[in-house]
């Protein structure tokens, strides 16, 4: 299980929440370039239709596969009050082959997509990972070196912590806590509910990259 | 001011007729400034507010709950406000009731008394009497209520001057204050511009959490540029994206282990014999390079560029191959140091290296064309033959990737094997004879089931290219050396290669293939012996997407 919620933040504003970031975390910031692979299930297979993603990590020296399945959220009246998305998740590890393993289970790519950005992983009452990114599309099927940004001008915040049944009330106020010390740059929200960009983003971004100021009256 | 006065005045007053009042009211002046009683109602009204929210906070804590931030900041400015407005409010009157007790003690005793004094120092003194004078010097001539009245007129016009004074200094602070906090409004951000940040955002949202916008479409998605470095190794030369056979994928899936656990003993062996034969430790290329290069698939060449076309124009375009054998040359040369004979090993090994994951694929076509699960058609393409030492003639390696491609692992074949190698003994060129030679000798050590079903004429071709050219890239190492007896049929013996195990010789001829188009110096050669084999020909539809 995962807990996860989204943001966007205008492009000309990602180094100040860098910097944010950077003094909340503690850490410093890993590169990410992930291209990630969507298949779904064929017709025949199973009888719901199945959706896994295939995220080939490009930064490392070798690319390492991840395989990862996104399960239903939690529904309820309760999980309508907690203000992040806490979903099941299966991922693992998997060797180049996994491409083509599913193809020939049937699966079928459905889309494809490369991130590129940085994340922060830091524990803060659950192992957090923050990862800011722009979206891109390739024009080409798997023409990774030719992706394009699918919004220019907007870029993906995206907080996510792991979490199981047990503990995931906890984990949620772990990242809800967080999120708000972003508040001035950005609203996170559940995925598919829209935030829009926050008024005093450009305001806390000035201050952000300014020195600080500190000149005397 | 003004009303400071009055209020002193009144004072006064109350002061100069105590006993006439019982009950002291205020200078009416004061009461319209202040509203005394105002003031205390809301004075307690804060106070309970603060007492309200200092009890919410001692709750909060007491449940280890985290405030919400946004509420307590609100609740905090209400009190601060609230606050400040009586503060302003009383501050207008406050000389009039404020009364700050100075307590005498040794400090202070000796100069209580001077402070108290309302006399002036004499130069003080004399200071204000020669003012005095001077302003009223001027009006001694006037009726003393004139007088007064011009002093009062006087006194409104400092007081003015005063007043306007303030009121720029405060506008001053004002802004500049404002310029460096920021504006004190929130800003707001216009409609328009709201409304493409919110379809942006919306399209965004959509193509990540749905893949909306991002799907290609049928036609398009043939794979038409070069693939990425993390996907040539993935993807196959006969596959798509869309379909796969199964053979294939079972096929690809045991590759990895296999090779890495060949390699090593392979390596061993090789080497060994190798050193004999060049008087070089083949260890360096095949131990460091080998492994490096079966780890580093990426050096495959790109079969995938040129998918959806047969095996036979792949060749045509041997630019990727070239690529990712340059690179192994390079990774290569930094371990070796460069020998006569490094040319042709350097081919060999690259050859070795990218016909190895040539030989996957190819012989997952050749299940495909087989039709047979043979999933036994395990990798051993293994890099046994990865570290097959360099001098290994093409026609060894060639004669392994069939073996390797085609085994069965039926230990039936070993006899057969042995025929074939003897052929392929006949048809070695002399170039090729020592490696060769080493080669026989390890089949021994190594094959454990010879797949006898080697082939058929693509055997032969293949066979053909080895011996062709000294240069050779040599075939995919991923044969096993057991393969190499039977690959030695092709030359010659390309008939009871052909009388064995049908199913075998598709193998072989996958191999074949892979050889084929691993072998830079002789794509042309290939080609035509390609184009022109029957066996070739069969195959040929099935590395077409």
């Amino acid at each position: 299980m995962e807990c996860v919620v989204q943001g966007i933040i205008e492009t000309q504003h990602v180094e100040a929440l860098e910097i944010l970031l950077q003094g909340l975390c503690g850490v410093h910031r890993e590169r990410l370039r992930i291209h990630e692979l969507c298949l779904k299930s064929g017709p025949n297979l199973g009888v719901a239709a199945s959706e896994v993603r295939l995220l080939c990590d490009l930064e490392q020296p070798e690319p390492t596969w991840t395989v990862r399945h996104i399960g239903g959220a939690m529904r309820g009246a309760g999980a309508e009050q907690i203000p992040v998305l806490v979903r099941t998740l299966n991922e693992s590890k998997v060797s180049k082959n996994a491409l083509r393993f599913f193809y020939s289970l049937g699966y079928k790519l459905d889309h494809e997509l490369l991130r590129v950005g940085f994340a922060f992983h830091f524990q803060k009452g659950a192992q957090i990972t923050v990862t800011v990114s722009s979206v891109n599309k390739m024009l080409k099927l798997h023409a990774t070196d030719e992706a394009v940004p699918v919004t220019p001008g907007i870029q993906l915040v995206e907080v996510t912590a792991p979490a199981s049944s047990e503990n995931y009330t906890e984990v949620v106020v772990a990242v809800s806590s967080f999120c708000e010390y972003l508040a001035p740059l950005l609203h996170l929200s559940k995925p598919g509910v829209s935030t829009g960009v926050v008024p005093t983003a450009a305001a806390a971004a000035a201050s952000l990259m300014s020195d600080g100021g500190g000149t005397t009256l | 001011m003004a009303a400071v006065d009055g209020a002193a005045t009144g004072v006064q007053d109350q002061q100069q007729q105590p006993p006439a009042r019982a009950v002291e009211r205020l200078n009416t002046a004061v009461q319209q400034q202040l509203n005394l009683e105002s003031v205390r109602t809301r004075a307690n009204s804060l106070y309970k507010a603060i007492s309200r929210i200092l009890e919410e906070f001692d709750a909060i804590s007491r449940a280890n709950a985290v405030p919400k931030w946004q509420d307590v900041v609100s609740q905090f400015s209400m009190v601060n406000l609230e606050l400040f407005n009586i503060v302003e409010d009383i501050k207008n009157v406050s000389k009039s009731f404020v009364v700050h007790p100075r307590n005498v003690n040794a400090e202070n005793a000796t100069i209580l008394p001077v402070m108290l004094s309302s006399k002036l120092l004499p130069e003080m003194e004399i200071d204000d009497n020669t003012k005095r004078e001077q302003l009223l010097q001027s009006m001694q001539n006037m009726p003393v209520s004139a007088q007064i009245e011009k002093l009062k007129a006087r006194i409104d016009m400092i007081g003015a001057a005063c007043e306007s004074a303030e009121k720029m200094i405060a506008d001053t602070r004002k802004a500049y204050f404002g310029t460096r906090q920021g504006p004190t409004i929130l800003p707001t951000i216009d409609k328009v511009q709201a409304a493409k940040i919110q379809e942006q955002e919306n399209l965004l949202r959509s193509a990540v959490n749905h893949g909306e916008g991002l799907r290609i479409s049928g036609d398009q998605r043939q794979i038409t540029s070069t693939l990425p470095v993390h996907l040539v190794d993935v993807f196959a030369a006969n596959d798509g994206p869309q379909n796969y056979s199964d053979a294939s994928g079972m096929y690809l899936k045991n590759t990895p282990p296999l090779s890495s656990t060949s390699n090593n003993s392979q390596g061993n062996v090789l080497q060994a014999s190798g050193a004999q034969l060049l008087g070089r430790s083949a260890a360096s290329p095949s131990g460091a390079t080998v492994n490096t290069s079966f780890d580093n698939t990426t050096a495959s060449p790109l079969q995938y560029a040129n998918s959806p076309r047969s095996s036979a124009n792949m060749m045509n375009t041997p630019s990727p191959q070239q690529q990712s054998l340059q690179q192994l040359q390079q990774q290569q040369l930094q371990r070796q140091k460069m020998t006569p004979q490094h040319q042709q090993l350097l081919a060999q090994q690259q050859f070795r290296q990218s016909s190895m994951n040539m030989g996957q694929s190819q012989l997952a076509q050749l299940h495909d064309m087989q039709g047979q699960g043979q999933q036994k058609f395990q990798q051993v393409i293994s890099h046994q033959h990865m570290q097959f030492s360099q001098p290994l003639a093409a026609q060894q390696l060639q004669a392994r990737q069939l073996a390797s491609g085609a085994m069965h692992m039926n230990q039936n074949q070993m006899t057969q094997g042995n025929q074939l190698s003897r052929q392929l003994n006949q048809f070695s060129s002399p170039a090729n004879n020592a490696m060769f030679n080493s080669a026989q000798t390890t089949p021994s050590q190594t094959i454990s089931n010879v797949s006898a079903m080697m082939s058929s004429q693509p055997l032969f071709t293949r066979t053909q290219f080895g011996m062709s050219g000294g240069n050779r890239n040599l075939p995919s190492q991923n044969l096993s050396d057991q393969m190499f007896n039977m690959g030695a049929a092709n030359s010659g013996g390309m008939m009871p290669i052909h009388q064995q195990q049908q199913h075998n010789s598709q193998g072989a001829f996958g191999n074949m293939q892979q050889s084929g188009q691993n072998l830079q110096p002789n794509m042309v050669q290939m080609q035509n012996t390609a184009q022109n084999h029957p066996n070739f020909q069969q195959s040929r539809p099935q590395n077409q997407q």
